[in-house]
Order: C-alpha cells, then structure tokens, then sequence
C-alpha cells in the first residue's frame, strides 16, 4: 500500500549570511496514510514550514527523500493530488474570489462544467459565495483563509497539506475547518496539518507528531496519549452546581459516599493531563537534553 | 503668492539672459547619440528646433535693431551636432543654408554639411539645389555649380535648374541667381521668421536689379559706367532714390558694381553710418 | 502555462499604472501641432515624433511590468499559492513572461492606430515629399515591441536571482542603454579612430557587444520615418535574432528560478 505521505531521512541545511549553517531539518522520517487526520506539531521555528515547503516543492532538500501520493515531490505532478493552504496565504488580489477559483481549476486541468460545480459548492460552504464578486484585495485575513480552503478542496485531491489552517478564523470558522476535517476523513482523504494550538489536534487528529529543533521526537495515537495520564475526576451531581474533584483512587469510595448521601450523579468527567501537558514535556525534555 | 511673486522676475531673468546661454550647452554629438539610444531622431529635431526657436525670437529682436549679437557660432555647433544624430534631418540643412550662410557667410561650413546631407538623402534636390546656388553666387566656383545643379535637375526632375544654371553662370547673373534662389524657396516657406527673412532680401535684390539695369542703360548710352547713384536719378535712369529694407545705402563701385552700406544685414547700416567711409 | 498568463495579463489591465498609458495617448494629439513646427519636414517629424512617444511607453511598460512582475508575485507570497499548484515553475515563469509580452503586444495595438492617425492628420496638412512608406511604419513599430519583449526577458532573467525590485528594474535600464549603444562603440572601437585604445579594452568591449542584447539592430525608425528602403534580409536576421535572444534568455532564467527556494 502507498502511503499518502513519505518522508525519509529528510534533511534541509539552511546556509545563513556570514557562513553560518542552519540545519532546520536534522533527518525527519513521517509516513502518513490515507483517511488518516495527522497534526503537525511543534513549537515556532521547529521546522514545521521547512517540512510543509518541501512537501510543496517551493524549497528543495539538502538530503533525503520525501513523496506524495507515490510520487517524489520535485516532480510537478506530484502536487496534482493535493490540497495545499500556505500559512497566512495572499492570492492575487486583483482577482475576485470567483476568477481565483476557476484559475486555480484551471491549472489543474478541471473541466469546465465540473469547476463551475465544484466552485458554487465551495464558495458556498466556505460562505463566501456573496463576497464571489468582489476583488480580493477588499477580503478580511479570515475570509481570504476560506478562500484558501476552497482552493485546497476544489479539484478533491487525495492529500490535503495545511499550514496552520485555523490561524486568523474565528471560532466559527474554526469549527467549520474542525467539521471540514472530519468530512474528508470520513471520505477516507489523508489531512496532513501543521498548528502549534494543542486543541486542534485534540478535536480532530488520529496521529500527531511532536517536531522541536528540525527532530521528531514523538509520534503517537492521540486516542492512547488521552486514555493515558487521567489526573483526576470531575463529578457532577443534581441540585449542585459545584462539580467535585476527586483523585482517582478515591472515585469509587467518592461515588459510594454520594449515593448513600442521596444525591444524583449526572455526570463524571475525567480531567486530563492532555495534550498541552504532552506537548510541554516533549518540548522540555527537548530544552533539558541540549547541552548550551 | 510667494510662487508668482517669484515667476514673473525669474521669467524676465531668463528672458534676458545672453542668447548664447539660452541656446545652451550642447553636449559631443557622439555622446548625445549614444545616450539617446533609440531617440537619436527625436533628440536630433529637438535640437534643430532649439536653434529654429532660438533665431525666431532672434529675428524680431534684430529687425528691432537691438543690440544682441545673434551667438551664430552657437547656431551651427548645435545644427552640425543634429545632424551627427539624424543625417536626414532636412530642417537641419535647411536651416544652415537660410541663415549661416547669407548671415554669417560661412559658405564653406554649409557645403560641407550639404555634402554630408547629400550623401544620405539621395533623393532630394534641394540639397545641390542649395549647394550649387553656394558655389555660383558665393564662391564663384561656376564649374562645381555647374555640376550640382546638374544633379539637383535630375533628382528634381525637370530641367529648369540646369537651364537657369546655364543663364545664370557667370559674373553679371549673381543678381539673377539670387533672385530665382530666393523666389523658389519663398514660396515653399512656412516658417514665418525665416520666410520673413527671405522677402527682405528677395526685396533688396529687386531693387539691387532694378540699379544694375539702370546702370547697363546707362552704360549703352554714354558709352561709361555710372560713377555714383545720384549719376544715375540726375540722368532719370531712376526714378527715386533706391530704399534699402536693410537700412542701408546703396553705392557703386569703381568696377560699377551695386554695393549697399548695409551689406543686406541687419543692423550693419548703423554702425557705419557713425563711421562713414 | 495559457492559464498564468491570462492572469497575469488581467493583473496588468486592472492595474491603474496601465490606464494611465491612455493619458500618453492624449499626447499623441499634440504631435501634428508640433510637427507643424516643422520648416522642411512635418509628416517626418510627426513620424519620429510618434515612434517616440510608443518606444517611450512602450519603455516605460516593459521596464516597470518586467522587472516587478515576477518581484511582486514573490514578494506578496502569491508565489506560495501558485508555485504549489501542479504546474512547473518553468511553465509558471514562461506564463508570466507571455502575459507581459501579451501586454506590450496588446498596449502597442492600441497605440498603433492613435500614432498613425496623428501622422495621417500631419501628413494632409502638409503633404511629405516622399509617400509615407506604412508598411514600414508597421514593421518599425512591431521591432519596437520586440526590443521591449526582448527587455522584459532580460528583466525577468534579473528577477530569478533577485530578492528586489531594484536590480530587475536598474538592470533593465541599463541593459537597455548598453544595448542601445553597443553597436556605435563597437563601431567605433573597430575603427581607425580608435586605435589608441588598448586591446584589453578592445577586447572587453567586443565581449559586452556579444553578451548584452543589441538593441539598436531593431531600430528601423530612419527607414520608417524618412520612408527608406527596408533590408529584408537584415529584417529577417534581426528577427530571428530576437527569437534566439529571447529563448536563451528564458531558458537561462527558468534554469536559475527552478533553483530557488522559495522561502
């Protein structure tokens, strides 16, 4: 089976002014499969872009490979199959957001009547179908990242690559991205996203990657990193409106106690660590192995 | 208000500056070319203009008998330069050949810019036409004339100018010459300075015309060339005495050639009215 | 490759800097006048007057569009959008390239008719000597556009190895000058005049002669403007010249812009 992305040993040295060498990318190795929601985390700097941008081909690597869809991604036609929404994206704003899309269709060949289709759907899910007229030089930072979105989804490709796709929305955008997300999955479509906003991943990721200083340190479920780590219950019970915290090993005599007392439980909330915890201790760990 | 209280002193100022300083620096032709690139043309009839709107004004002031030396020198640098940059430029040739040669009488200048012409628009018969009428009437070089002339009937065509050449090649046709020079090219003038200028001349050669045939009658009749104009009114071979548009005064020579204190300049007269032969 | 380049011709038609080359067309309005100022030759003067003003437009454009075009689509990061589309940047470079030659091209169309009519009216004011030769009108002004097609080309080989737009646009200006001049110094430098010259100079000079484009092979405007005799055989070299010229410079340019990283 080919895996939606591939990535080996791949390494990207960066040569600074003054001869001094950054090795944004120190060897990296990901594979991401198909109908899989993969987040991309790491601190600024980590190296989440340089990773994104070799993917795209916008910048080569020093060494290593890395394919989509099969295909080795300095060939053009590797990006045929997927959706690519750059960080903070900035389309030509002399085009409305109508002419953008049907560009963007026809550089990858669509057919007419099917861009045509395809660009009324998305401009009305992205709820910019009444804003399609207008120049995109008069949009707001988060309808231009819808617009964005609409680009990434408009030729349906198999991939889909998004830099830091919920920065400038709102939290209504955020959970239209988040539903969008969870629709491609459903449709069996591999989301491959950079973010360094834990919540994110928590919503909708199966797998995430944790990259601090060009390395990946931690690869894991997101479902095993939440059944892990339970610091305690939240326990809320009928005429209260203080919930309870409760350690775990004193749930069950808790519960006990509360039912003899008479009192309803109507809801027990395990209160996790999370990934935000996760995450801050991958990235310490990090901070404490570097020798300077 | 500080801007116009400032326009109309500084319009003056540059009103009255000398004219060689209105007419400018002009930079090596070779260097003007080069920087030009593909505007050699357009930079090439900017200067010709230059000039042409230079001597405009300057005719006026001259004809008013200011006193302002017109910067002739000036005149053919910046038209030889225009030429260096667009060898066709026939307002170029045209321009040296009206004024630089009968103002300045730099006849040898003129030819040679009329050679240099000659040698790129090969079509056009003004250019010998031009030349020709030089080598008669200046230089009185009647063979080389002879040739031009030649040439310029054959571009133009016809052969009047080969006849006219023919009559008038030699020593007693210069008035004649002069006359069908400037009569050809008053009527083909559009430029109201110079069409201006050659009305004038075109004048004082009738009346220069008129003296000499005055003179040869009186010559037929008394068997000697008249000693002085007065000789010629006294006797009713005039009718009055003859008017200048120069200002000057006209006066034979021992030789019985007609002379004029003038010497068909402007503003000449004056200076030797003060100080009289 | 048709798909870049149509944009980007619809970028430079919404651009307000293209709409002001219609105020140089009210200029064109003012060349008989200024001919007639003319002793000897209005309609020649009107000709040079209006190859002027297009080669001067015409400049303008191809300095301004070709050295910023690709500049601004870096510098505004549309480049992120539309380098990561599966099309070569190669065809995204060629695409950019044609929708500005597109431009001129369109620009000159419409400045064509607007100079002829202004020769046309000086022309009847006062009738040239010689016919005006409008063949040769045309042909003068199309070598027009292909000079500046070929600078456009060398300001986009500028804008691959560039971070501004000061190099694409200063490098454009004087490749255009340099090219324009080439020729008369290798002339002269060929000549007796310039014997004194050392042969390093000679030799450094011959070099630039072949390297920059020369410009001054596609001007016609003496055959136009004084209705001389064209030299098929020179007009067929200077176009398959430009054809040449303008495919290495693009094959180099895609060569060095497939080389850089977008960042």
């Amino acid at each position: 089976m080919i895996n939606a992305i591939e990535i080996t040993e791949l390494m990207k040295t960066y040569r600074g002014k003054r001869m001094t060498r950054v090795e944004a990318l120190q060897g990296i190795s990901l594979k991401v499969c198909a109908g899989e929601v993969f987040g991309f985390l790491g601190p600024n700097g980590a190296g989440k872009s340089t990773t994104i941008k070799i993917l795209m081909g916008l910048i080569r690597s020093t060494s290593g490979t890395a394919s989509v869809s099969g295909l080795d991604v300095n060939r053009p036609e590797s990006r045929r199959f997927i959706g690519y929404l750059p960080e903070n994206p900035s389309f030509y704003d002399y085009l409305t957001a109508e002419e953008y899309l049907r560009f963007v269709g026809g550089c990858f060949g669509m057919p007419g009547s099917l861009l045509s289709r395809k660009t009324e759907e998305y401009l009305k899910l992205l709820d910019l179908w009444d804003a399609r007229k207008r120049p995109i030089r008069g949009f707001s930072k988060g309808m231009v990242q819808r617009l964005g979105l609409a680009q990434t989804l408009l030729h349906d490709p198999d991939v889909y690559i998004l830099d830091e796709p919920m920065s400038g929305l709102d939290p209504v955008g955020r959970a239209l991205v988040k539903e969008i997300m969870l629709d491609l999955k459903r449709r069996g479509k591999c989301v491959f996203f950079s973010t360094h906003i834990t919540a994110d991943v928590e919503a909708v990721c199966d797998r995430l990657a944790v990259i601090v200083g060009g390395v990946i340190r931690k690869v894991q479920r997101v479902d095993e990193i939440m059944a892990q780590g339970v610091e305690a219950y939240r326990v809320h019970c009928t005429d209260d409106d203080q919930a309870l915290r409760v350690e775990p090993a004193a749930l069950r005599e808790t519960l006990a106690k509360l039912e003899q007392g008479g009192r309803k439980v109507t809801l027990v909330e395990p209160i996790r660590a999370g990934l935000e915890r996760f995450f801050l201790d991958v990235v310490k760990e990090c901070a404490a192995e570097k020798p300077v | 208000m500080a801007f116009v209280l400032v326009m109309a002193p500084l319009s003056r100022h540059l009103h009255d500056r000398p004219l060689f300083e209105r007419l400018g620096h002009v930079p090596q032709p070779e260097v003007l070319k080069a920087v030009s690139a593909d505007q050699a043309q357009a930079v090439g009839a900017a200067m010709v203009m230059k000039v042409m709107i230079y001597f405009g004004g300057l005719s006026d002031e001259t004809m008013n008998r200011q006193k302002t030396p017109p910067d002739y020198p000036a005149m053919y640098r910046v038209i030889s330069g225009a030429v260096k940059l667009d060898p066709y430029n026939m307002d170029a040739y045209y321009f040296a050949q009206a004024v630089l040669v009968w103002d300045v009488r730099k006849v040898d200048l003129a030819n040679d810019l009329l050679d240099y012409g000659m040698k790129y628009r090969t079509w056009d018969w003004y250019l010998p036409f031009f030349a020709g009428f030089n080598n008669a009437y200046f230089l009185k070089d009647y063979v080389k004339a002879a040739e031009y002339y030649r040439s310029a009937g054959e571009l133009s065509g016809s052969n009047l100018y080969k006849s006219l050449a023919g009559r008038y090649l030699q020593e007693s046709g210069r008035t004649g010459l002069a006359i069908v020079y400037l009569s050809t090219l008053v009527k083909s003038e559009k430029n109201e300075a110079i069409r201006k200028s050659y009305e004038v001349r075109l004048k004082a050669y009738r009346v220069v015309q008129i003296i000499e045939q005055a003179r040869d009658l009186f010559q037929v009749n008394h068997g000697r060339l008249p000693s002085t104009i007065d000789e010629l009114i006294q006797e009713r071979f005039l009718s009055a005495v003859p008017v200048d548009p120069y200002g000057g005064r006209f006066s034979l020579s021992p030789k019985g050639e007609v002379r004029t204190s003038s010497n068909f300049v402007f503003g000449r007269a004056k200076n030797d009215e003060r100080k009289p032969e | 490759m048709y798909v870049i380049a149509l944009t980007t011709l619809r970028g430079y038609l919404r651009d307000k800097i293209a709409w002001s080359v219609l105020l140089v067309a009210i200029l064109f309005c003012g060349v008989p006048f200024t001919a007639s100022l003319s002793m000897r030759q209005v309609t020649e003067l009107s000709l040079t007057l209006s190859l002027s003003l297009v080669s001067f437009v015409l400049l303008v454009l191809s300095v301004f569009f070709g050295g910023t075009s690709l500049w601004k689509d870096i510098e505004r990061r549309y480049t992120f959008s539309v380098i990561s589309l599966p099309i070569s940047r190669s065809k995204y470079l060629l695409g950019k390239f044609f929708g500005t030659a597109a431009f001129l091209t369109l620009i000159t169309l419409f400045l064509i008719p607007v100079a002829l009519a202004a020769v046309y009216v000086a022309s009847h004011i006062n009738p040239p000597d010689r016919p005006v030769l409008w063949a040769t009108v045309l042909i003068c002004i199309g070598f027009d556009l292909m000079k500046y097609i070929l600078l456009v080309a060398c300001a986009f080989l500028f804008s691959t190895v560039s971070t501004s737009f000061f190099l694409p646009i200063f490098g454009a200006i004087l490749t255009f000058f340099a090219g324009s001049m080439s020729q008369q110094v290798f002339d002269y430098i060929h000549s007796d005049a310039a014997r004194a010259l050392s042969p390093t100079t000679k030799l450094v000079a011959t070099f630039v002669y072949y390297v920059i484009p020369n410009f001054s092979a596609f001007n016609l405007n003496l055959n136009a403007v004084y209705a001389l005799p064209l030299s098929l055989q020179g007009v067929l070299l200077t176009a398959s010249y430009f054809v040449a010229g303008v495919s290495l410079l693009l094959a180099l340019a895609c060569l060095l812009f497939n080389r850089r990283e977008m960042n």
